[in-house]
């Protein structure tokens, strides 16, 4: 009957599993990944941007000239994993701290979880399979390096 | 965190539980007597308050002790100083075992955990204090153990810290309000206590072999102090009801600097770094009364300088009711480091900034040197030498008595520390060969009787009301000035309190929380605990520490170099004070030290 | 410095004026009502006053069966700590004129635990999670018998904020992680176990540190500093927070 508002807290605290401690690992992760993403992101901005003839110079030449390369392959694919693994887990943050029920919490963690991964999996896939060259296609909108 | 012990069971709804030794009171005598007890024997701490509540957390200035780390000294002085500072009303045996133990309680806190600043060196830093003194009084000495100025915070931290290590068990929020005594062989013993638990209405029954009263002091009765809300003086009160003594409740020390109006407590930490009180016009007047140690004059003797001041029209501000406590000379470096909180409740309830500007402050009640009488042991007299078996007390609520008259600062943290150990180890030992009592049939009566009549007591008086009259009353007629007059005046007043006592009206009918019917149970403490107060008072006709009388400005060692000792014979609700109270004299323990006239 | 003395300001000089503050309490007696319900009370109030005083006033005068928690009244026993006008504090520490009184001003309890009765909620949950971080001093060795422990003057200051802590609560019923997992340690029993952790003559460290590094620990810390803004001795919870957090990562204070 006194228990008319905010949910009290359970005295019993079940004791800590060993292994992994994901709590610890995921806060580590989200300040790791924050500061690598900051130069991953700001470098990618910059390249696509600024340099030579900046925004205006984007087109599917640009791209798959980009993806041709290994290095801006890899780049984006860090930036592409880092990114959803941070937006994900600190969804599932939000979910922990905002979400009472048992079922939603479940529901919305699986949720976060189906979207990072699929979207991992197909901009990888993208990334990796990614063909500048496609046949068919009028010379003027594919990379010079086709023409050779 | 109250524990539910597993074997308490539930008879016609009053519960029963069983502990070797029940301690009454979760302050620093209590924790600390715990400390000692919990280890030995089963043992329970009860307390109105959660522990850390508790008022040993309001002391700020230190902890005297003579380690010596920072300058000569030696016991023996501490020994003195406390003798002289109690105005020599101090049994000497009980101080110099104060003053030796000492070391050893500041040792055994540090050992603890408790943080306390240090020396460059390391060690436990030490700073001055009113009245302890080099070699008998030659200058002051710096002997006071402190962490900053929350001193008593830390010990309170400590000591609860300390409790939880050892898995005490303590019961929050549990009102005792009755011992059951038992008869032995014609001899009245104690044999538990009755608590009301707050938080239900419920009655418990702690049936215990020994029992530990430490529940502080009842500053309550004045209108300014120090003192919390709670101070009610609830254990001494218990005690007195009981029929048992109390000893020189005519005692209360006055503290000098309390924040002006308010009463809230500004250590006397601060002089000892070096603030200087001043009147109006900026005269340093301590100089004038104790030219030697000045500022750090006892505290009786400061308080009353000041109340001088303000009564010859020298006091400061619209009112001239106040002086002031001049702390800027110190430097914003001392202030913030060593003297934080209090430099905070001024900024916070004066809005002004010791930094830059000088306090208001004027005396403010503070500690109770009376209470119920113990030998050494800590063990509770039913007269001038006869202990009570298993029952003991210890802190505040005691007078042992090594505080005589006037209580020097830091002497009070450790006298918990020192007789709460004592009462502590030797609750064990006694618990150790000796049997539970019988319990009468229905323990609970009383309390239930009383709560039940206060709570259906169909009266219209407010319980503010009287308490607000009592504490006017007290502040203006029985505080640092006292006269035949205005104790007679004062008397009169209790005894009509009393009548309209009996007619109030509690508007909380509830069983939970029923902090309406508390304070009205804890009034009728306060009105009887005044009522000793100013009883004992009005029949010592002299002055003498902390009791101050105008018609009697001279100590009388001839008469009354001797304890106030006070027994309730009748029925304490009878109109005039003299026919339930009985006042005799119990002598004071001289070893080392003949009285000489106080001057610093 | 007699110049100063007498130019000191008057502090009485605004508290000779009262005036009508209206406070909203939400009260709640578990005894008559299923729901807590917000009730109004004018009170006379001096701009010096606490809401401490008007909850005083509205008991003694007015209502006599509020109940709140308080004892001493000037903010070192850490009883009555309440949400006023949505903010976490000691009623006893904050002031009529700190406050915007032309507008009625709110107290509730505090949230996350258990309400009991108006403003008195049940701190058993909160020193429950006190307990658990092992908050005593637990040396390798016995000190040498009759001596204290050695300590500097800059080790004993590395923890001097959090030894200041008073057990109130205010920070850890101000943590909005608090509020949905009650299974959070909070920042009060952090701070606590910080005292310890960065105390040298300490030697548990470890299993403390072992203690917050639960999923319940530490790491469920978002820094909102709800707990910092909350705290009425001043102690920077969220730096002492962070400061496990580092110590966490190092593997030792």
């Amino acid at each position: 009957m006194s228990q008319t508002i905010d949910a009290p807290r359970t005295p019993v605290r079940p004791a800590r599993k060993k292994g992994i401690n994901w709590e610890k690992w995921g806060w580590i992760y989200m300040r790791a990944s924050g500061v690598i993403l900051v130069v991953l992101i700001f470098g990618h901005l910059f390249m696509n941007l600024i340099v030579g003839d900046g925004v205006s110079a984007i087109d599917f030449a640009f791209v798959g000239g980009k993806w041709a390369s290994p290095f801006w392959q890899w780049w984006d694919v860090a930036m592409l994993w880092l990114a959803l693994i941070h937006g994900g887990n600190g969804m599932r943050t939000i979910v922990n701290d905002y979400a009472r029920g048992k079922m939603t919490r479940t529901i919305l963690k699986g949720a976060i979880l189906a979207a990072v991964a699929i979207l991992i999996l197909l901009g990888t896939l993208v990334v990796f399979t990614f063909d500048p060259c496609p046949a068919g296609q009028p010379a003027d909108l594919l990379p010079s390096f086709c023409a050779a | 965190m109250t524990q539910d012990p597993s074997d308490s069971t539930i008879i016609d709804g009053v519960h029963y539980h069983q502990f070797d030794i029940v301690i009454v009171g979760a302050g620093g005598a209590g924790m600390r007597a715990a400390i000692e007890a919990g280890p030995g024997a089963k043992t329970a701490v009860i307390s109105k308050l959660y522990p850390t509540r508790s008022h040993t957390g309001a002391a700020q200035g230190g902890m005297a002790a003579a380690l010596a780390n920072v300058e000569e000294d030696s016991w023996e002085w501490h020994t003195f100083d406390t003798v002289k500072g109690g105005d020599y009303l101090v049994d000497q045996d009980a101080a110099e075992i104060l003053a030796k133990e000492a070391i050893d309680a500041v040792i055994d806190l540090e050992n603890m955990g408790l943080p306390f600043n240090r020396t460059p060196e390391g060690k436990i830093d030490q700073r001055r204090f009113g009245g302890h003194t080099r070699d008998h009084g030659k200058a002051p000495v710096r002997r006071a153990c402190y962490a900053a100025d929350r001193t008593g915070h830390m010990i309170l931290q400590t000591l609860f810290q300390n409790c939880v290590r050892l898995g005490i068990n303590f019961f929050n929020e549990f009102y005792v309000l009755d011992v059951i005594m038992s008869e032995v062989d014609g001899v009245e013993q104690p044999a538990g206590v009755v608590a009301y638990e707050l938080s239900t209405g419920d009655l418990h029954v702690f049936h215990s072999k020994a029992i530990i009263f430490a529940t502080g002091g009842f500053g309550k009765i004045f209108k300014t102090t120090s003192n919390a809300h709670t101070l009610t003086g609830d254990g001494v009160g218990i005690i007195w009801r009981k029929k048992l003594p109390l000893e020189d409740m005519e005692f209360f020390q006055f503290h000098p600097t309390g924040l002006a109006g308010l009463g809230i407590l500004l250590t006397e930490g601060a002089r000892g770094e070096g603030a200087i009180l001043r009147n109006a016009s900026g005269e340093r007047f301590m100089e004038r009364y104790a030219p030697t140690i000045k500022d750090l004059a006892p505290r009786d003797i400061v308080a009353r300088c000041m109340v001088k001041e303000v009564a010859e029209g020298r006091g400061a501000g619209p009112n001239k009711d106040y002086v002031y406590l001049d702390c800027t000379h110190l430097g914003a470096e001392v202030l913030e480091t060593k003297l934080p909180d209090i430099t905070e409740f001024a900024r916070t309830y004066l809005g002004v900034d010791p930094v830059t500007e000088p306090v208001p402050v004027m005396p403010t009640a503070h500690y109770a040197m009376g209470g119920i009488p113990t030998n050494v042991n800590a063990e509770v007299l039913r007269d001038n030498t006869t202990v009570v078996p298993g029952l003991y007390a210890a802190g505040e609520c005691a007078c042992v008595s090594v505080h005589g008259s006037n209580r020097l600062g830091t002497n009070s943290l450790l006298d918990i520390n020192v007789f709460g150990k004592r009462a502590g180890n030797n609750a064990v030992a006694y618990v150790q060969n000796a049997k539970f009592l019988p319990l009468p049939e229905d323990p609970a009566v009383f309390v239930r009787d009383m709560i039940e009549g206060v709570r259906n007591n169909p009266g219209t008086e407010r319980i503010s009301v009287l308490r607000k009259e009592l504490q006017e009353e007290m502040d203006t007629k029985a505080q640092v000035f006292r006269t035949d007059e205005s104790l007679d005046s004062v008397t009169k007043t209790i005894t009509h309190l009393r009548d309209r006592y009996m007619n109030i009206g509690v508007q909380d009918k509830g069983r939970r929380y029923n902090t309406d019917l508390l304070e009205a149970i804890e009034l009728g403490f306060l009105l009887d605990l005044a009522e000793v107060v100013v009883f004992s008072a009005r029949n010592r006709k002299e002055s003498r520490g902390g009791h101050m009388r105008d018609d009697y400005p001279d100590r009388d060692d001839e008469n009354y170099m001797k304890h106030t000792m006070a027994y309730l014979t009748g029925d304490p609700h009878s109109s005039d004070a003299a026919d339930h109270i009985r006042l005799d004299w119990k002598p004071v323990v001289m070893t080392r030290y003949q009285p000489m006239e106080r001057k610093y | 410095m007699s110049t100063a003395t007498i130019d000191a300001p008057a502090p009485v000089d605004d508290a000779l004026k009262p005036f009508i503050v209206t406070l909203i309490v939400r009260r709640f007696n578990p005894e008559l009502d299923d729901e807590p319900k917000w009730v109004d009370y004018d009170v006379e109030m001096f701009s010096t006053d606490r809401i401490l005083d008007a909850l005083h006033k509205i008991k003694w005068e007015q209502d006599g069966s509020l109940s709140f928690r308080r004892s001493c009244a000037h903010g070192i026993c850490g009883s009555d700590a309440m949400r006023i006008n949505g903010r976490n504090r000691l009623a006893c520490k904050t002031l009529i004129k700190d406050l915007d009184i032309t507008k009625p001003i709110y107290v509730e309890a505090i949230k996350g635990l258990p309400l009991e009765k108006d403003l008195i909620v049940d701190m058993d949950p909160f020193f429950e999670s006190f307990r658990e971080v092992q908050p005593f001093l637990i040396p390798s060795k016995k000190a040498e018998p009759g001596k204290e422990r050695i300590q500097s003057v800059a080790d004993r200051a590395r923890f001097d904020d959090t030894t200041k802590c008073i057990l109130c609560a205010a920070c850890t019923s101000s943590c909005p992680i608090f509020w949905t997992d009650g299974q959070y340690f909070g920042p009060a029993a952090i701070v606590n176990a910080h005292r310890f952790i960065f105390d040298s003559r300490d030697d548990a460290a470890k299993v403390r540190l072992d203690i917050l590094n639960d999923q319940e620990g530490v790491w469920r810390c978002r820094t909102t500093f709800n707990c910092t803004d909350a705290c009425p001795r001043g102690i920077q919870v969220t730096q002492a927070i962070a400061e496990v957090k580092q110590a966490l990562m190092r593997g030792k204070p």
